[in-house]
This record gives C-alpha cells, structure tokens and sequence, in this order.
C-alpha cells in the first residue's frame, strides 16, 4: 500500500523571515532534564560534565547544608545557570534611547527578582579590577537571527546544583535564538578553573503572554545553630552519598565522575589542554576605579590602594611598592589635586608600604590647636598610621632586617584593638586583627562610604600568606576574614551593600569574602584532620589538600606548609 | 524491513521571493536560486553530539518507567510501561529508537551534505540512518511510513526590512523542517513512545564560539496527541568535526 503524502506548499512558497525581536513573557519547559532542573540533580552526579580533578575534589567536598549559612541564604543563580538550567520563568524587555536606538536587552527572571541587563551599546567591559556580580557584565550582538551575549565578571557560582563548581574566572557566550512562540538558548561556558574543554548546553522556553511574575523576597534567617565561622563541607575521601548515585542506575563510579570524554559519542577525547593557573597580576599599567562614595581603588601597584578622597584632601590605604611609588602619585595627581593628608598602613610588608616615604613627602600633616605648622617635622609629610607592631617590625628591633627608611616610618601608632579618625566627613576606623597575615594587620572600615580595606588578610589573586616569622597564623586569618563578614552588610541578593577592597584583586563584596573564607576554613579542617592522624607535612603536602581550589590560586606549597606549622606550633 | 522512500519532488509554481532585495518593478525576475544555492547558513560537515545533559537518558538505555518530565498520556504510560526490547528484537524492529523523533538526541554524528540542489541529507553513525529534508513544495509519495518520516525543509531568512531601532543590516537565517508520515517509534530508548501521527518541526541554527567552535543549535517540538498531553520542546546542541574520522557506523539496537 504506498501513500501520497500532501504537498508542502503552504510552507515553501511564502518566504520565511526569522524574527529578532525577543521581548515578551517565557515560560519554561521542562522534559528530558525535569529531575536535574526541579528538584535538582543527585549528589554525585557529574554525568556529561567536561570537569578536572579540582572541580571533582571541591563538588565531592560540598555539603548541602553549607546552603544554610546566612550569607548563603539569598545568593541568586549565577546568569548562566540561572537562564541555561534552572529555566524559571522570564521577561524579555528591550531598552531604547530617543531614536529607538537599542541601548540594551533587559531580562528579568521570576527566580530572586533578578533583573540582567545586555548591553548593545558596543560598550567595552569593565576593567579587571571592577567588582564580580551573580549576572556578571553582559553586552550583546546579532549574529544573523540569533543574539549573542558575551558575559564577564561573574562571581563563584555552579555548573550543577550538587556543588559542581564553576569560578568567578569563567566567561560565558550565550546564543538566543527565537521561532515563533519558541525560544532556544545555547549556552557556552569557558571555565580554565574547573572545566577541561568549553561545556556546550541548551535550553527552551514558549511565549506565554498570560505569565505574571510573583514577587521572590528572600531574608536571610538562623536556620541551623553552629559554632561561628563553622562551615559545612565533607573532608575528601568521607563523602558516602555520593556513591549512592552510580550505584542506583548501575554506572562506574568513574563514569559518574563526568569528564570531556564521557560527553561524546563513542571516542575518547585526546585530553584537553594542560591545567595552569590564571595569569597573575602585573605591576604595569596603574588604573583608578571609583568602589562607592569617598572611597576609590588604585590597582596595578604590587598590592591595592584604597584612596578616600573628599573635601577634606586624601587618605590613603597602604602606599604600593616603592618602585612604583612615582608613577602611583603621578596617577593619583592625575586624579586629583587634593593634598594628601593621611596614609594608613594594613601591615608591614613592602609591597604595602613601600610607597610611604614618597607619599608622605608628597603630603603634609593637618595641625591645629597648639601645634603651628611651622613645627619642624610636623609640616613636611602626611601623617604615617599603623598597629604598633608595624612600627616594631619597620623598626628592625630583631637586627635581621635593615629597618626601613626614617621616612616610612609610622609617625602615628596605635596599641589597642582600634583607631578612629574623622576624615572627609566620615569615621575611619583601624581594626587591629592578631596574628593574622602578620601581627600588625588592620582592616579600615570607612563607615559612611560603607567600605572596608582589608590589607593582605584578604585577597583574590592568591591564597592566604600567612608570615609565621611575622607573628602570622592560619586562625588570625580565618578570624579576620569572620571580622570582615561581620562588618559587612549585603543588599539585596547577597551582593553589593558594603563593599570591600582586597590586599590584592579586584573589588569585592562580602558574598566574595565568604566563599574565601569558606575556601580558607575547609583547608584548615583538611589539615587539622592530617595532624590529628599524625600525618607529616610531608604527607600532608603529598595528599593535595587545596587541590580543588589550585587552579584558581596557583601554588599552595607556602600555604599548606603555613598552615601545617600554624597548627603545630613549628615556627 | 524498511521500504524505501519513492520521492517526486514537483516544482512549485509561485515564486518564493527569498531573495534580500526587492526587485524593481519592471525588471524580469532573476532565475531562481535553489535552495542549495541561497543556503542562510551551511549546515554540511561532520557534526558530533555533546551530550552534557540528560546523560542518562542518551548515552545508556534507562530502565523500563524511567521517564520522568515527559507529559504521556495514560496510554503513553500504559505503552512505555510495556516496552519489551526482546520483543523488538524478535519483530526486526531495533529501529525503533532511531526514527526521526528519537535519533537526533542520540550519542551520534551526523554527516549533512546536499543529495541534490533541494534535499539536505542527514546521515547519522547512531543506528546508521539517513534523513532527507525537502525544500521548494515537494510533493512525497512514498511506500508507507518510515522511520524517519516525510521532511519538508525551508529556510527562514533574517527580516530585511528591519525596523528603524534595529541595529544595522543584519544577514543570516535558519532552517526549518516538519516532519510528519514517522513509523511509531520511541522517543527514548526505554520505550516511551510516539505515534504514527505524530509532527516533528525542528528549527537549526548555527552559531560560533570564542574557541573557533561551530554549533548547531537544534530546537525540536513535537505533537503527538496520541501519547503526549502537551507538545515537547527539546533543544539539542552538535559541535562541528573538523573531519569524518571519527565516523563509525553502527546498527540499531534495541537495549
């Protein structure tokens, strides 16, 4: 029996045009990924994942519960999670200027009220010293009849909701493309973190005019009791749920483990590149960007200086490393006239300090009262403000150092657990953190421009250097990083509120300093686990307790041998 | 056994304007181009699955009743709860898991090239099947349902005429392939079924990536009133080979 098919005519004849115009109300669909979308993916389950070892040891070590930390309770999706997997509901909105020019595609989500903006504008993205954020910087182009979004500057967030990581080191490329009532989003994310190749994923929504997004309010509440600064997490090798998964559907373990050559058909991929660290930062190229209010960041110079600058003149955080000290000044001069009246110092070392002597000569020190500013040694250079400690160890009291410069020198110490200043109409508080990073480090919190300096306790671009020989410890820094969370109050989402700007890095907010901290914490309880096993630091080196978190730190040979004798007590 | 597929492909009287500019008035119309020729995108070359989610589902054969997220009717249910691979095996019918509806979310290449100046043909390794999409109103006749159906294919170009707020000229385009006239198969391999009038309409797009990557962005919906209480909207993604070396063909199996 043969069949004549009806002809096509109807849909070949008229031409077709595709349509460009995404705005409206999408709804997701939820078919074949439902179980990891909405109720969210097994614990164990790497399946099709193109992960390394580091991503596989940091989801193994996650714990569920690590969710109900109060900083961790609001914390929306990242973008490319939040439109590729989780698919809430979402409304497509274009932004025009007075010619109706596109200046931008807004997309708002039901998930957290997050709103993102598409900049297509043809707008360069920020330098890489601006602050990270859940929806990352997003501009956009047509490609035919597909939008393609390129996004940076996003925080830590996840590949997959059982702890998958992906890092705040991760570009993403999103294509959107539109058919009828049907909308289409393929999602690349290049992660040289925790991903060994690109992951290539896809996803649907359906016009839906008759969707009304609900609010999503989120407050963050005490859900579990714990000790503070306590963070959830299994020590590697003590994770048995996720063996459970493999063996419910009869897989390897190995095969649950994901990787790139379990995403293809029937080959092996030959392996991908090797793993290196991100590129480190380099002392060329100074660059200013504003934080908020007074407050303003110059990168670029060995270690971050945080500039308050008002009507009052300039104070300034730490001085940067004395080679660059001309150039730092000349881009501060370049950025205002103000006279530079105050230099606080987080910490001794020289790559903080070591613009001190020029800065200070740069500057003068406010007098008043009984003090005339023809007082020899009073007029002739900003005041110099540090713990004590700094002052001693500047000092050279133990003779293995030269001391520094008499010009360097703090001209204003401090002994107790603080140091208030009124400055640029603001209180500038100094916070002296114990044996930290060294045992002289102060956090500076500038109360009304809602920002704190942290000095070398925190930073982005490295693990935590802790100077034994300096009065350091892993516990001072696991404080300090507490005391910073502390200060810090978020908005809304966990993002921005009072910001804060690292020893080293980029601009950050306290959601940054938490999952350092937790980073930080995780790696003392490996450690302490290894000590109490009696392990050497031989082999606790050998065991590669920071290998999830090395690609995104680099070499962690000094920080697990600081920690390992932290927790000894072998200087 | 399959049958082959007989195809008369009638040209199509009306003139399909799909060209970008609009003819003067006076002017004889340009001779047609095929549909090869005014190709928006180039979909030929060796194409790879990447299968990064839904794994479980595509790369090994889930058990029976593990099919959760699609919307079957009671008698899809009753149907895929029933699903007997012995018994496919024993009817000559391993394919069933490689018809139209099933194959492109397989683990397979595909090998698209041009059967002629109006038929786009895909070839999968998976199953080794091939699909033959038809531009320009052909007109099917064939010797009864198959597994990969009758396609019917055009091309969706990028609007011209743009609105003054869009962005520039802008060129490009996609295609577009309904698929209808499928032997029952399964959508997937655990025996979830679809029927013989089931609609496939697909929507291909190609899009580049920062590495030099080449994708095909694949959105599928299908219509199966009889199994499916509601369409399914799949999205499937393929990353372009830089060769066929990696091409290896295998038979249907029904486990």
């Amino acid at each position: 029996m043969r069949f004549l098919l009806a002809s096509f005519i109807a849909v070949s004849c008229a031409p077709a045009f595709a349509q460009l115009d995404l705005s409206g109300e999408w709804a997701s669909r939820y078919t074949w990924d439902y179980l990891e979308r909405l109720p969210g993916p097994e614990l164990g389950d790497y399946l099709g994942l193109p992960i390394n070892n580091a991503a596989r040891l940091k989801a193994n070590s996650w714990e569920a519960s690590t969710q109900t930390i109060p900083e961790r309770q609001c914390i929306p999706h990242g973008s490319d999670y939040l439109f590729s997997r989780a698919g809430f509901p979402m409304r497509i909105w274009t932004e025009e200027d007075p010619t109706q020019k596109i200046i931008a595609i807004r997309i708002r989500s039901y998930a957290w009220s997050v709103e993102r903006t598409i900049w297509m504008d043809g707008r360069p993205h920020p330098s890489k010293y601006a602050r990270h954020t859940w929806q990352g910087f997003s501009t956009g182009q047509w490609n035919g009849d597909v939008l393609t979004v390129t996004t940076t500057h996003l925080k830590w967030n996840y590949i997959r909701r059982n702890g998958v990581p992906r890092s705040d080191e991760a570009s993403v490329t999103e294509h959107f493309a539109r058919h009828g009532d049907y909308l289409t989003l393929l999602t690349y994310i290049d992660d040289p973190v925790y991903l060994t190749e690109p992951l290539l994923r896809t996803s649907g929504y359906v016009l839906d005019p008759q969707q009304q997004l609900e609010p999503f309010p989120c407050e963050p509440v005490e859900e579990v009791v714990r000790p503070e600064g306590a963070v959830p997490h299994h020590l590697p090798g003590t994770n048995k749920d996720i063996d459970e998964f493999p063996a419910k559907y009869g897989l390897s373990a190995a095969t649950a483990m994901g990787g790139a050559e379990t995403m293809y058909p029937g080959y092996a991929i030959p392996p991908g590149p090797k793993q290196v660290g991100p590129p480190r930062e380099t002392t060329a190229g100074l660059e200013i960007l504003p934080v908020q209010k007074n407050i303003y960041m110059l990168a670029g110079d060995g270690g971050n200086i945080t500039l308050q600058i008002g009507n009052d003149g300039v104070l300034l955080v730490d001085t940067g490393l004395a080679a660059m000290s001309d150039q730092a000044l000349a881009a501060i001069r370049k950025f205002t006239d103000k006279p530079i009246h105050y230099i606080l110092n987080t910490h001794v070392h020289p790559d903080h300090t070591g613009g001190n002597e020029a800065f200070g000569k740069a500057g003068n020190t406010i007098t008043g009262g009984d003090v005339a500013d023809d007082i020899k040694g009073l007029d002739k250079g900003a005041a110099i403000i540090a713990h004590r400690s700094v002052l001693d160890r500047m000092s050279a009291p133990d003779g293995k150092q030269p001391a520094a410069p008499f010009g360097a020198l703090p001209t204003d110490v401090y002994h107790g657990k603080q140091k208030d200043l009124y400055f640029n109409d603001e209180p500038v508080v100094l916070l002296h953190q114990p044996a930290a990073h060294t045992d002289g480090d102060s956090l500076v919190f500038f109360r009304g421009s809602d920002v704190v300096s942290t000095g070398d306790v925190f930073v982005t671009t490295s693990y935590p250097v802790i100077d034994l020989d300096r009065g350091g410890s892993i516990q001072g820094v696991i404080d300090a990083l507490n005391r910073i969370i502390e200060i810090t109050v978020p908005a809304a989402l966990q993002e921005g509120g009072t910001l804060v700007v690292p020893g080293h890095g980029r601009i950050c907010d306290e959601a940054d300093v938490v999952e350092y901290r937790d980073m930080v914490t995780i790696i003392r309880d490996r450690i302490a686990d290894m000590l109490k096993r009696g392990k050497t630091l031989e082999q606790v080196k050998a065991a590669r307790p920071t290998e999830d978190y090395d690609p995104r730190y680099g070499s962690s040979t000094g920080f697990v041998e600081a920690v390992y004798r932290s927790l000894s007590n072998h200087r | 056994m399959m049958r082959s597929i007989a195809l008369a492909l009638l040209t199509v009287a009306c003139v399909c304007a799909q060209e970008e500019e609009t003819a003067a008035p006076a002017a004889k119309p340009a001779p047609q181009k095929s549909a090869r020729e005014e190709a928006p995108i180039d979909l030929t070359g060796y194409w790879t699955a990447v299968v990064t989610q839904d794994w479980r589902w595509r790369m090994v054969t889930a058990k029976k009743g593990d099919f959760p997220g699609i919307p079957l009717n009671p008698e899809g249910r009753k149907v895929a709860n029933a699903w007997d691979p012995a018994k496919d095996e024993a009817g000559g019918d391993q394919c069933k898991a490689f018809g139209a509806a099933g194959i492109m979310r397989m683990p397979t290449r595909l090998h698209i090239t041009w059967q002629d100046d109006t038929t786009l043909r895909i070839d999968t390794d998976a199953g080794t099947q091939s699909r033959f999409f038809h531009f320009r109103g052909s007109k099917i006749e064939t010797g009864g349902p198959q597994w990969q159906g009758a396609s019917a294919a055009q091309w969706e170009f990028v609007r011209t005429k743009i609105p003054p707020h869009m962005p520039g000229p802008i060129h490009g385009g996609s295609l577009k392939v309904v698929t209808t006239h499928m032997r029952p198969g399964y959508l997937r391999k655990n025996g979830v079924p679809y029927g013989a009038n089931a609609v496939m309409t697909e929507y291909f797009d190609v899009t580049s990536e920062p590495n030099g990557w080449q994708s095909i962005l694949l959105t599928t919906i299908i219509e199966d009133p009889e199994y499916l209480t509601q369409s399914i909207l799949l999205n499937t993604n393929f990353r372009k080979l830089a060769d066929g070396s990696g091409w290896s063909p295998t038979p249907c199996t029904a486990r």
